[in-house]
């Protein structure tokens, strides 16, 4: 896999502050292409922060973002930083696609109709080509037959491929899944588990946020730890579910979880 | 007039000493007198009492005092409400002076009183509705042209007041704490009489449209403020992992998940501005409620004021069923 790419993404001296709170501190983080990163950790560790400020939804205080080679998201003005024009952030967040833990489907549309509001609104494609883009992501995640229902009828699981599927149709370079499966019935787990591995397997570069064990032993290229807004520990699967290694912390947290 | 008063004066003296004779001793001016009196005092029962004491005179002689008597008991009668019993009276003259046409008129007058309640009233319907309806026309025009310029009014408003920009927000502010805290009567007469000071002189369909337009778009501004930030914060961070634009989002995702949210405010605003157009009546606008009160002011017919009130019913009802026929359609994708 250790291919010297260039990377996808590349995060330097990344730092969030909520007022006294430090939730991200100083993280440096390479994303190679068709790579697959699962990040966990115990609640409040930042994993989420450092997910949403990837696509800008949180703005940084300090660090720095490399998308394909070209720093974004911030400019230098007077000295000062400032977020870059929204025309250049939606730019990026077009390029990648997000997935929430609650879905955040547009209840007031169809399903094909969410599936299809990227194209058709973001990248102005005529509403027949949408469509067809739509169905096919549709088609991807198991419910070609759910097109023209309201998103109020789905089970969760449903939603959540809906909702990939409405991130697969902008054909993002780049997944962020933030705690996919936490909202949903341990018996809905599975389909969207199966949803996001067949997207591993096609290639897709993803960074997962989860507590669900599954994405980090099946579908991991690597795994990271992360605590306090700090990278504890990072490794492969293997190294990180072998029992003879690994930081005490990590087995505690692991071990409550199991 | 001295002249008349003395001939009067002599006919009833004269008429006293023809009647003396016939009361044995008692006597009907008297009597009559007594009364008027116990009337004043409100006891129209006692009267009543001492009217029917004046007998049926026998045939051939003087009745006038008769007459009198059961005139006055039929008036007392019919202004009690007692109509059966005042055509009785008027009966007991005709029986004894068949030709009596006091008595004939009085009867003919309350049959029609009493007959003609509803189709008096219908016929007044009839007579006020036209110009009535011109006015109802004219308040529908007022009220659908507000309808249609507030919300457009409320929506920037909201969006202004939402605004991270602050010259903006504090614009907004401002509207909003100045339409809705001063009378809307005081905003339009500010409007149609106060501006032609400052070289503005508007028709009243204009002045009447711009101020009840800017304190309807206040008070919807602050309703779909309400409904734009009651949406679940996801609904936009979703919208921007998409790639929209802030805009592309309100005016996508956001905006259109306020309209059944807005419907039940919103409804009651607009049925409050039906009644509300009243108050341009103030500024020389002649719609539903001036014609009603000029009606009422000519022929002094409350029939006016009643066939108004019904009028507004009717519109604010319309306008009710339509409300909540837009919001079951603005909701139908909450149903399962």
């Amino acid at each position: 896999m250790n291919i010297a790419r260039e990377p996808l993404l590349d995060l330097k001296g990344i730092t969030k502050r909520f007022n006294s709170l430090t939730a991200v501190n100083n993280v440096d983080l390479q994303v190679l292409p068709g790579e697959k990163l699962v990040i966990i950790g115990p609640s409040g560790s930042g994993k989420s922060t450092l997910l949403r400020s990837i696509n800008l939804l949180d703005e940084l205080d300090e660090g720095v973002i490399r998308f394909e080679g070209q720093e974004v998201g911030y400019v230098t003005r007077h000295g000062r930083r400032h977020l870059d024009r929204p025309k250049a952030i939606c730019t990026l967040r077009a390029e990648i696609g997000m997935v929430f833990q609650h879905f955040h489907l547009f209840p007031h549309m169809t399903v094909l109709g969410n599936v299809m509001e990227g194209p058709l609104t973001v990248q102005r494609k005529p509403a027949l080509e949408a469509r067809g883009i739509a169905e096919d992501m549709l088609a991807k995640v198991g419910l070609s037959d759910k097109r023209d229902v309201y998103p109020a009828t789905l089970s969760g699981g449903q939603k959540q491929r809906v909702a990939i599927a409405r991130a697969l149709a902008m054909r993002p370079k780049l997944m962020l899944f933030d705690e996919p499966t936490s909202a949903l019935d341990p018996e809905l787990v599975g389909e969207v588990f199966d949803a996001i591995h067949t997207l591993a397997v096609e290639g897709m570069t993803m960074i997962i946020v989860t507590h669900h064990m599954g994405f980090a032993r099946e579908l991991a290229d690597r795994v990271i730890f992360m605590e306090g807004g700090r990278f504890i520990d990072q490794g492969t699967p293997q190294e990180f579910f072998g029992n003879e290694q690994g930081n005490e912390r990590i087995k505690n947290f692991l071990n409550r979880l199991m | 007039m001295k002249y008349i008063l003395g001939r009067a004066a002599m006919a009833l003296l004269f008429l006293c000493m023809v009647a003396a004779p016939c009361l044995g001793g008692d006597d009907y001016d008297q009597l009559f007198r007594r009364s008027s009196d116990l009337m004043a005092q409100g006891d129209l029962d006692g009267a009543l009492a001492l009217l029917k004491q004046v007998p049926a005179p026998q045939a051939g002689a003087d009745g006038s005092a008769f007459v009198s008597s059961r005139m006055q008991a039929a008036r007392i009668h019919a202004a009690q409400d007692e109509v059966a019993k005042a055509q009785a009276d008027c009966r007991e003259v005709l029986k004894v002076f068949p030709d009596n046409s006091e008595a004939r008129n009085q009867l003919a007058a309350l049959e029609r009183a009493q007959r003609s309640r509803w189709a008096t009233f219908l016929s007044d319907c009839l007579r006020f509705l036209p110009s009535l309806a011109k006015g109802a026309m004219m308040t529908l025009l007022l009220v659908l042209c507000t309808m249609l310029v507030s919300p457009l009014g409320g929506l920037l408003i909201a969006l202004g007041r939402i605004s991270r920009f602050r010259p903006v927000s504090g614009l907004c502010w401002f509207i909003i704490w100045f339409f809705r805290g001063t009378p809307l009567l005081l905003q339009l007469f500010f409007i149609y009489y106060g501006l032609p000071s400052l070289g503005i002189t508007l028709s009243p369909m204009t002045a009447a449209v711009i101020g009840l337009g800017l304190n309807y778009s206040a008070y919807l501004g602050e309703i779909i403020r309400g409904a734009i930030q009651s949406i679940d914060h996801g609904q936009m961070e979703a919208a921007k992992a998409i790639g929209m634009t802030y805009g592309q989002a309100m005016r996508r995702v956001i905006i259109p998940q306020t309209y059944k949210r807005l419907m039940p405010p919103v409804g009651n605003e607009f049925i409050a501005l039906i009644k509300d157009t009243a108050l341009v009546s103030t500024i020389a606008m002649v719609e539903l409620m001036r014609s009603a009160d000029q009606l009422f002011n000519t022929y002094f017919n409350v029939t006016a004021l009643v066939l108004a009130a019904v009028i507004y019913l009717l519109l604010t009802t319309m306008f009710t069923f339509i409300f909540e026929k837009i919001e079951y359609r603005a909701g139908i994708y909450e149903h399962r």
